[in-house]
């Protein structure tokens, strides 16, 4: 569905050093910097297949779903998707695909969202009980009926959030962008439109592209992650994958009934949080079994569980320990 | 200002004195910043060349009362010559700010925000008038005669005149500004006061072109005291005395406009802090 | 023909946005239709003053000017009701990022944004330069020649097409320079000056507004053009002109299109 190869993107930037007599020497010359966004990346993603855009801010995830989309032109390399290069928008492919920024907004302000969803359903030059069929499905989905009729200046940024999507997906487009979908939404809203955006690509077999902050949401929705760090991809492949490899450990975390005698602990593992009646062990996976039997034998343990290290965790460790020529890890 | 009026004057005072220099390194590091918007902006004040090319073509077959060709092209690059300098961003800077609330952080400096504003504008007021030296070089060649090159007494008077232009404008545009935490259509206002003052202070067409009824109510009108006057009087059409008085008249309205704003403001504050911003 | 539909129902519907905005804030609208009206008696003082001294300058009567003035603020009531308002839209959608859902739309973008908004209620406005226009040949004592009236209305959609075609330039610009709000009071500013017939500039200032930003292309021909007066060859090259500058502005937009799209982030 969608291939990129060797996609390149360098931004000339004008640099604007602090300080009156910098400003004033920028008057007569200009000073620019050449910022690489994207270097020498190239992926294949198959249709119906959701997959996650991961790395720090100003990795260059945007960048890559705004070439994806045919906002961007890249500096080299070659994208297409279905059979079309995004950039020369044409109408088919405009109408295969939909972008949703968490950050901009395409409802019209001041009105309510039923005057943008009818404004796109003239735009793509959908048939009217088409058009409304779809609305319908989508908002019952997200349950937001009462909402449509209210101007989006009212609305809660979860509220409009979910109002965003159904404009975004009228057209029923077989591609969604999302950039940035669930950013500043409490955690419950995060887990609905995520829910959403998951039922859709299950019942459409749209293919599904995300970018995001919160890990939580590229781990509840995407099986596949592509992991872009300054501009290189370093990692294509299953997120839990990615952290078995960079974490090979489990985490125990223990609740007491009583306090455990000094020394005890240490001889388990290796202790990451510890208050007075809890502990939190970091244990080779191979040695999980054995660890949890001598704690339980040895310690006044009232509560154990089990579990993985946290994912943002992992993806620090990852991308700090980065080597700076970023070679590609496979999975 | 407020604390000013108090009696807490002297330690405001000597806090604003010393961060004033800051604040006008800051706001000429801005005025650079948006260059490009300052000459835009001087383009976009092209009325009294048109109005020159206007009224020599009407002076070709004659003098207009005490106007001739001269004259026209003298008073009009005056009014450019102070229009450029005087002007300010200070409106529209005021209501952008109310409207989005980023005077709330404006608010928490133990500074007024007025001052800090005074400051970002008066610092444009060097390049400002970099840019007009040319100007100042055609005035000379074409009317330097009526200039007050030799008359020391009108020359101060002009620079005291074309700086409580600057004041003037500034309090005006602080009030119509503060009106945004009421209305929402400061703006608009503004855009009669720029109506009014295009006819009122004589940029249009010299005040006493105007029917004589309309030029004596307009010196009663703090409109022509913002550009009418200091381009008279740099030119050469006021006599000195008569320049000293008008000069009074332009101190009581810099004094009542200055009453005026400080209490909006206060009254505007309250409004502003009930509602959140 | 089921394009052009397209494109028909989507003016209606970009139409109605524009009209459900502003019945929503008609009081604002209707103090702009108002101060619309404020304006165009400024604009009438210094004609008045002017004439009150002369009978004629640079060889145009009171009347005559008058047709110039009034033909003036028929386009500038056109420019403000349906140029300005998307001016705006773009200049806002290219600070906020927004303009991004433009340009994923299906549609022609340079229809979009040239159809974003409208301001009805300058409808006011627009009815008051008519009258303006009306009182001009009541005082020149006889109504225009039917020929001379169809030359007018041709040059009429010359003006309209060299001021939407400037006004693509001004948006083309405002993609490479982000910060413009001052570019269309510039746009503002120097349009006023189509108020005065060509023949009082001389020199520069007369090459500029013919050629440059051609004012009087579009105010003083028309308006000659209604009086009678204007040559077939003076027709002829506004008529050129027009479709040069269209032309040129279609071929811009096409380039800053490309620039913004290849170099923003």
């Amino acid at each position: 569905m969608i291939r990129a190869r060797k996609l390149c993107k360098t931004y000339r930037v004008h640099r604007r050093p602090p300080g009156l007599l910098e400003a004033l020497r920028s008057v007569v010359r200009r000073r620019y910097e050449e910022v690489r966004a994207l270097c020498d990346v190239s992926f294949d993603i198959a249709p119906g297949e959701r997959v996650g855009f991961l790395g720090p801010n100003g990795a260059g995830k945007t960048t890559a779903l705004k070439i994806l989309s045919g906002l961007l032109y890249p500096t080299s390399g070659s994208v297409t998707v279905g059979d079309f290069v995004p950039q020369d928008r044409r109408t088919e492919f405009l109408h295969m695909i939909t972008l949703v920024m968490g950050q901009k907004q395409q409802l019209l302000w001041d009105l309510p969202p039923a005057e943008t969803f009818a404004m796109n359903r003239a735009l793509f030059d959908l048939p009217r009980d088409e058009a409304d069929a779809t609305q319908k499905e989508l908002v019952d989905l997200l349950e937001i009926g009462p909402l449509i009729g209210k101007p989006t200046r009212q609305l809660s940024l979860g509220e409009r959030m979910k109002c965003e999507l159904v404009a975004a997906l009228l057209h029923r487009p077989r591609v969604l962008f999302l950039d940035e979908p669930t950013i500043g939404l409490d955690v419950s809203m995060q887990a609905r439109v995520r829910d959403f955006i998951r039922r859709y690509n299950e019942s459409t077999g749209a293919t599904v592209l995300l970018t995001s902050h919160y890990m939580e949401d590229v781990a509840a929705l995407c099986p596949r992650v592509i992991v872009i760090d300054k501009g290189h991809l370093v990692y294509d492949g299953d997120l839990r994958t990615l952290a078995r490899r960079i974490r090979p450990e489990k985490r125990i975390t223990m609740h007491f009934s009583s306090l455990p005698a000094p020394g005890e602990l240490d001889r388990l593992g290796n202790c990451v949080a510890r208050s007075e009646l809890q502990a939190t062990l970091a244990v080779p996976a191979a040695q999980v079994t054995e660890a949890v039997r001598a704690a339980l034998g040895r310690l006044p343990i009232s509560d154990i569980s089990v579990e993985d290290p946290p994912l943002e965790e992992i993806m620090q460790e990852f991308l700090g320990g980065q080597p700076a020529n970023g070679g590609v890890r496979s999975a | 200002m407020n604390r000013l009026l108090r009696g807490e004057g002297l330690r405001t005072v000597r806090h604003v004195l010393r961060a004033y220099p800051a604040l006008l390194r800051v706001g000429l590091a801005d005025m650079f910043a948006y260059r490009a918007e300052l000459v835009v902006w001087l383009l976009t004040m092209n009325m009294p060349l048109v109005m020159m090319a206007l009224w020599t073509a009407v002076a070709k077959s004659g003098p207009v009362g005490r106007f001739g060709q001269r004259e026209f092209v003298a008073y009009y690059l005056g009014m450019l010559l102070v229009r450029i300098i005087t002007g300010s961003w200070l409106v529209w800077e005021l209501t952008m700010e109310i409207r989005n609330g980023t005077l709330a952080p404006r608010l928490l400096r133990p500074i007024h925000p007025l001052w800090a504003h005074s400051a970002m504008q008066l610092a444009a007021v060097p390049l400002r008038a970099i840019l007009v030296s040319p100007l100042v070089l055609v005035l000379y060649f074409t009317a330097g005669e009526r200039l007050p090159l030799h008359e020391p007494a009108r020359l101060a008077i002009v620079v005291a005149a074309i700086a409580g232009a600057w004041i003037l404008l500034f309090l005006i545009m602080a009030i119509i500004g503060t009106l945004a935490a009421y209305v929402e259509s400061a703006l608009s206002i503004f855009d009669v006061w720029l109506g009014a003052q295009a006819v009122l202070s004589g940029y249009l067409v010299p005040l006493e072109l105007l029917p004589p009824w309309v030029a004596r109510t307009a010196r009663y009108l703090p409109f022509r005291y913002i550009l009418g006057f200091p381009v008279e009087t740099l030119i050469g059409l006021e006599s000195t005395t008569s320049a000293l008085h008008d000069l009074g008249v332009q101190a009581l309205f810099i004094a009542g406009s200055l009453v005026v704003t400080l209490a909006l403001w206060r009254a505007a504050l309250k409004r502003f802090a009930a509602f959140g911003g | 023909m089921r394009r052009l539909r397209h494109y028909a129902r989507l003016l209606a519907v970009q139409m109605r946005t524009s009209l459900t905005l502003a019945v929503q804030y008609r009081f604002d609208f209707f103090l702009e239709g108002a101060l619309a009206l404020f304006w165009l008696a400024i604009t009438l003082i210094p004609l008045l003053v002017v004439y009150s001294r002369r009978e004629s300058v640079a060889g145009w009567s009171f009347p005559e000017a008058l047709v110039v003035v009034g033909w003036f603020s028929v386009l500038k009531s056109v420019l403000d009701g349906g140029v300005t308002p998307s001016l705006n839209f773009v200049v806002e959608g290219v600070r906020k990022g927004t303009l991004d859902f433009v340009l994923l739309k299906p549609a022609d973008a340079q229809f979009l944004v040239s159809t974003a908004r409208f301001e009805p209620w300058r409808i006011l406005d627009f009815l008051g330069s008519i009258a303006v226009l009306v009182y001009a040949f009541h005082r020149l004592g006889h109504a225009p020649r039917a020929g001379d009236l169809m030359v007018g209305l041709a040059l009429f959609g010359v003006a309209l097409i060299l001021l939407y075609s400037l006004w693509i330039l001004v948006v083309s610009v405002s993609f490479r320079v982000v910060k413009v709000d001052n570019l269309s009071y510039l746009f503002i500013s120097i349009f006023d000056a189509g108020r005065w017939p060509i023949d009082v500039f001389k020199g520069a200032l007369r090459l500029i507004f013919t050629v440059v930003f051609p004012l009087a292309l579009m105010t003083t021909y028309p308006a000659q053009a209604l009086l009678g007066k204007l040559t077939s060859a003076h027709a002829l090259l506004a008529g050129t002109g027009g479709l040069a500058f269209a032309a040129i502005a279609r071929f811009v937009w096409k380039r800053a299109l490309r620039a913004y799209t290849s170099a923003s982030s």
